[in-house]
């Protein structure tokens, strides 16, 4: 096809090369992912997919209303568009990797065994990453029958807090876990299509709503040793982002640790933290003073 | 094969200097701002930062004064590009830690 | 088990209960408390109080601290508007590279205000200030941002104001900019990296 004819008439049905790139650098520096080559076919769909529902005819257009829109809304669609969402236990377990052989042995020779270590889980979602760190605490770190461990898991959706409680799961939430972890600590329901977390764990956990954008609420969530906050920040825009990476500040011990997700980075978000790069993951810190 | 890290929150910036480390045989990183460099860069034995002044959340001086804080990082030739030319800023980049200072746009020869 | 689950109720930390009942006198004086905390929170908390303007643009010029600084600015943003940006832009000339790029993102983060302010800026008669300028185009979500960016090529001569330029058009530069574009490389014929910038530029606008 000629592309010069192509562009001449606004062709929506592909993007070209330059056009590509111009996107790619652009999201590139709001968000940090950055799509090689490979990725052509996922971006061009959903960047197509997006100009539709948008009524653009062009990717022109659609680029100048992406980025001039001073609310970004578009940019947050887009965003929603381009990362895969979805939650099942072990998910991303390469951190869980670095909390039990790396991370949680800092804590330890900061705080002394006696202490307990509080670890803060939030979106808890339907309750898959909470009970995730539960178990790869209980199973791959060596210290915990030492050292007293407290997870508070957090969520603005008191329906899903409800299934958190409950801890009812299908076999999509579970086909990353082992299978003999399955059996010691879910039991089959409903004629064997469900799994149910066993009662200690689902008592072991605190299920709490709150409001990041809240201060009002968020402000007792103090003295964490360790924050899960991935795939959360993505979708907020760079005011609300800011302000949550500040309450997680606030919320953290000086020389505590935040987790955020695969795709997601402080470089974007705020300069409060330092970067601390372990063999498995790359953690924030907050600095001792 | 040597590796270099490019810090700078300019694309084409980035781009001009990419082409012309690649063509000298280097291997070549990309960051956008000091934290992504510290990302990148921490534990991946490059054997040179290039870095820009003025970036957004991190600026370059900080990124090389924390550069030098981490072990990893300590041994890393650093050379600083900027747009600004008086010898404030060069005494600045000297004693954050940096090892060289040219004033951009970097000349081929310079590098 | 040592999973241990929290009989207590969460509690308020000491120094949040005061902060409650702190009222507007009550922040300004704590801006300037010993205890960076209290200073970065009396910024934050200072964000509901548009009459702290003034107040928050005078600490920010004294604070050291970086993540005062930053909570400083992030007020300043929160409240926004015109008297923001005409206060934050003499920190443009500051000798903290820390805090001039706090001043860019904070100013790039207010479109409206900022577009009154821009062209005065683009013509400062500091190249570097120029370049901030150009900085603040960079993230700001304004339509009239291309045809600003045309504007410096016009009449700029310094180099890096141009080249800084140019590096932006390849975002947002339009097809009829293109001829101008390509004029810079008679214009600075002896600079390989604006004329990579010019071509990069060039290739992206045409989008083929």
């Amino acid at each position: 096809m000629n592309h010069a004819a192509a562009n001449a008439v606004g062709n929506k049905s592909e993007i070209t090369d330059s056009e590509f790139v111009r996107f790619r650098d652009f999201f590139y520096r709001k968000t940090g992912i950055r799509f090689d080559d490979n990725k052509r076919y996922f971006v061009d769909k959903r960047l197509l997919d997006r100009m539709e529902k948008t009524n653009h005819e062009s990717f022109r257009s659609y680029f100048t209303e992406l980025r001039f829109q001073a609310s970004g809304e578009e940019l947050q669609q887009l965003i929603n568009a381009m990362t895969v969402n979805e939650t099942y236990f072990f998910r991303e377990e390469y951190q869980l990797e670095c909390m039990v052989e790396s991370v949680l042995d800092e804590i330890v020779r900061l705080k002394g065994k006696n202490k307990t270590i509080r670890i803060w889980s939030i979106p808890s979602s339907t309750g898959e990453e909470p009970y995730s760190i539960a178990l790869y605490l209980l199973e791959k770190w060596p210290m915990i029958d030492e050292v007293d461990v407290e997870i508070i898991s957090s969520d603005i959706d008191t329906k899903v807090l409800e299934r958190c409680r409950q801890g009812i799961y299908n076999e999509r939430s579970v086909h990353n876990l082992p299978k003999d972890l399955l059996n010691r600590y879910f039991k089959p329901t409903s004629g064997g299509k469900f799994y149910q977390i066993n009662q200690d764990l689902r008592e072991s956990i605190d299920f709490t709503k709150v409001n990041l954008a809240d201060p009002v609420q968020t402000r007792p969530y103090r003295d964490f040793d360790l924050i899960f906050c991935r795939n959360l920040l993505i979708y907020f825009d760079d005011a609300s982002r800011r302000q949550a990476a500040d309450v997680f500040f606030d919320a953290l011990n000086p020389g505590g640790y935040i987790f955020l997700g695969h795709s997601e980075s402080m470089s974007r978000i705020s300069s409060l933290y330092k970067v601390r790069k372990f063999p498995k993951a790359i953690s924030y810190q907050k600095p001792f003073v | 094969m040597k590796k270099i890290l490019i810090v700078d929150d300019a694309v084409t910036v980035r781009m001009y200097h990419r082409q012309l480390m690649e063509s000298m045989g280097f291997e070549v990183t990309e960051a956008e701002n000091g934290i992504e460099a510290l990302e990148k860069g921490i534990g991946e034995d490059f054997d040179l930062f290039l870095v820009d002044v003025n970036m957004p959340k991190k600026d370059g001086y900080r990124l090389v004064e924390e550069m030098r804080q981490v072990p990893e990082l300590q041994a890393i030739p650093v050379m600083m590009i900027s747009t600004e030319e008086d010898d404030l800023d060069k005494q600045k980049a000297y004693m954050a830690g940096a090892n060289f200072y040219i004033v951009k746009p970097a000349k081929p020869d310079e590098l | 088990m040592a999973l241990k689950k929290t009989t207590e109720p969460q509690r308020i930390a000491d120094q949040e209960k005061r902060h409650e009942t702190r009222d507007y006198d009550g922040l300004v004086k704590e801006l300037t408390a010993e205890s960076i905390n209290e200073r970065r929170w009396a910024a934050r908390d200072l964000a509901a109080y548009p009459q702290a303007v003034p107040v928050l643009l005078q600490a920010l010029r004294d604070e050291q601290e970086l993540v005062v600084q930053k909570a400083m600015l992030d007020a300043l943003e929160a409240i926004g508007g015109e008297p923001v940006v005409t206060g934050l832009i003499p920190l443009l000339r500051s000798e903290q590279a820390a805090l001039r790029n706090g001043v860019i993102e904070a100013l790039a983060s207010m479109p409206e205000a900022v577009a009154l302010h821009i062209i005065e800026l683009l013509n400062d008669q500091d190249s570097d200030v120029r370049i901030f300028a150009i900085d603040i185009l960079q993230l700001l979500a304004h339509p009239d941002t291309p045809k600003w960016l045309l504007s410096v090529l016009k009449d700029e001569t310094h180099i890096n104001v141009v080249a800084a330029a140019v590096d932006r058009l390849a975002e947002v530069g339009t097809p009829e900019m293109v001829e101008e574009i390509l004029s810079l490389k008679q214009r600075f014929p002896d600079e390989p990296y604006l004329h990579f910038a010019v071509d990069t530029a060039v290739q992206r606008i045409r989008g083929d």
